[in-house]
């Protein structure tokens, strides 16, 4: 009876698939790319863009070509994790790791975000690790839908799929088109990943995320930040002003938006202004108190001699 | 040494002095916690590291012609985390169990019932069981 127990307790998953609610099964529309030897990081990436071609009319940046040449390491014979992330952001999308749980899985399935996730089809010991798209899940069967090899939208058992994911820790990511957030996802993280695009150059594209940002939570004062910095770095400054303006509005001492507001003024000549915005900023934070001391620096070199300062 | 690698070189210390010469605003990064180095070895540390993967990754055999273009599109702490792991990282590969690694696994398994005593294949096991 206990060994019947334990026996049953090894094949079903300990956390099913949510069966009550009226997403109890999904199943994308993900175009299928059939395995090449060695490059599925390359498909996976190739199956979610084109997927995100026709939902959303994004335009992915690299060919399968370019993607393949930017994902495989031939001694490895694979793709790093690392450059699977890099080489989506490359292609204009916006990476989201997830938590490693079946819960955000799902989340992120049932508002229509295929995941790609990292699996070992074997032991720990002999891995053989693999990236699939997984493209739904069924709640009736308890099995997780994937492109995970020949078959478009393989059925594999949960239990299987929890197995062989567990051995990467559970390792997740959702690749979305820039102005979409992921399901689960929480301000500062999701603020980290658009900051990645940013600096990969693509400021047009972080500039939709922040936004988009803004408006699911209006009140965060760190994505006003961020999104007056991104109209900085594209020129705008009414724009970015009014977004520093807007966290003073929720934290009328915050260091980090008196100090831009204070360069801004001192952009535009006009040293009182600045001199008095830094004035009002409060912190402990040394490295936040270097920044605004190498603004005091600037508004007293403009002081001795007044340069004439590039218009935006 | 290596013409992808005089780029790389030179891309690197290019930023290096931009930014140190140009007085910015407050960065987003400062927000993040993740700022950037403070001291001028920490700068050098992440060239290192990034001429480490250029290295590693033509020793295995990536195309030079993209190796400044994949090490440019990570961050400081990934081009850092491959610079000292990439030799123990995952990397997902299409390929079922590989010929070399079934033959490890039979190799494996025959030990195990060789010292179960179930088989006698190899002439250095001694049975466990009895």
């Amino acid at each position: 009876m206990t060994a019947a127990l334990f026996f049953l307790g090894g094949c079903s998953s300990k956390n099913p698939l949510p069966l009550n609610n009226n997403t109890s099964s999904v199943k994308l529309d993900v175009p299928f790319v059939a395995p090449r030897s060695e490059l599925c990081a390359s498909s996976s990436i190739a199956m979610v863009s084109s997927y995100w071609q026709v939902k959303a009319q994004v335009l992915p940046r690299l060919t399968l070509e370019e993607l393949d040449s930017r994902t495989l390491i031939p001694q490895k014979g694979g793709t790093l994790q690392i450059e699977l992330m890099a080489a989506a952001r490359a292609n204009g999308f916006l990476v989201y790791q997830l938590e490693p749980n079946i819960d955000a899985l799902v989340a992120e399935l049932s508002v229509g975000h295929p995941v790609i996730v990292l699996v070992n089809r074997s032991f720990s010991w002999a891995p053989l690790w693999h990236y699939a798209p997984v493209t739904g899940y069924d709640a009736q069967m308890q099995t997780v839908l994937s492109h995970f090899a020949d078959e478009a939208n393989e059925a594999v058992p949960l239990a299987t799929f929890e197995a062989i994911w567990e051995r990467s820790q559970k390792w997740g990511v959702v690749l979305l088109p820039p102005g979409k957030i992921p399901a689960t996802a929480t301000p500062r993280k999701f603020l980290s990943c658009v900051y990645e695009l940013e600096k990969s150059g693509m400021l047009q594209e972080a500039l939709l995320s922040y936004k988009a940002a803004s408006t699911r939570w209006p009140e965060n004062v760190e994505i006003l930040f961020a999104l007056g910095n991104a109209y900085y770095g594209l020129h705008q400054l009414n724009k970015a002003e009014e977004m520093y303006r807007k966290i003073l509005f929720l934290d009328a001492v915050n260091p980090l938006a008196l100090n831009n507001l204070a360069d801004i003024s001192l952009h535009k000549g006009k040293l009182e202004e600045a001199e008095s915005l830094l004035n009002q900023a409060k912190t402990d934070d040394v490295a936040i108190e270097a920044i605004l001391n190498a603004t005091r620096q600037e508004i007293e070199k403009a002081r001795v001699s007044p340069i004439k300062y590039i218009s935006f | 040494m290596n013409f992808s690698k005089l780029i790389l070189s030179f891309v690197l210390s290019a930023t290096l002095f931009a930014q140190v010469s140009l007085a910015q605003i407050a960065s987003t990064e400062a927000l993040l916690g993740n700022s950037a180095p403070s001291s001028s070895k920490d700068k050098l540390f992440q060239m290192t590291s990034r001429e480490d993967v250029a290295k590693k990754f033509e020793e295995m055999g990536v195309d030079p012609k993209i190796i400044e273009a994949r090490i440019a599109s990570m961050s400081d702490a990934e081009a850092t985390e491959i610079a000292h792991k990439i030799d123990t990282l995952p990397a997902g590969a299409d390929a079922g169990m590989s010929i070399i690694g079934a033959i490890v696994f039979i190799f494996i398994v025959l030990l195990v019932t060789d010292l179960l005593g179930v088989t006698k294949v190899f002439n250095f096991t001694k049975s466990i069981v009895n």
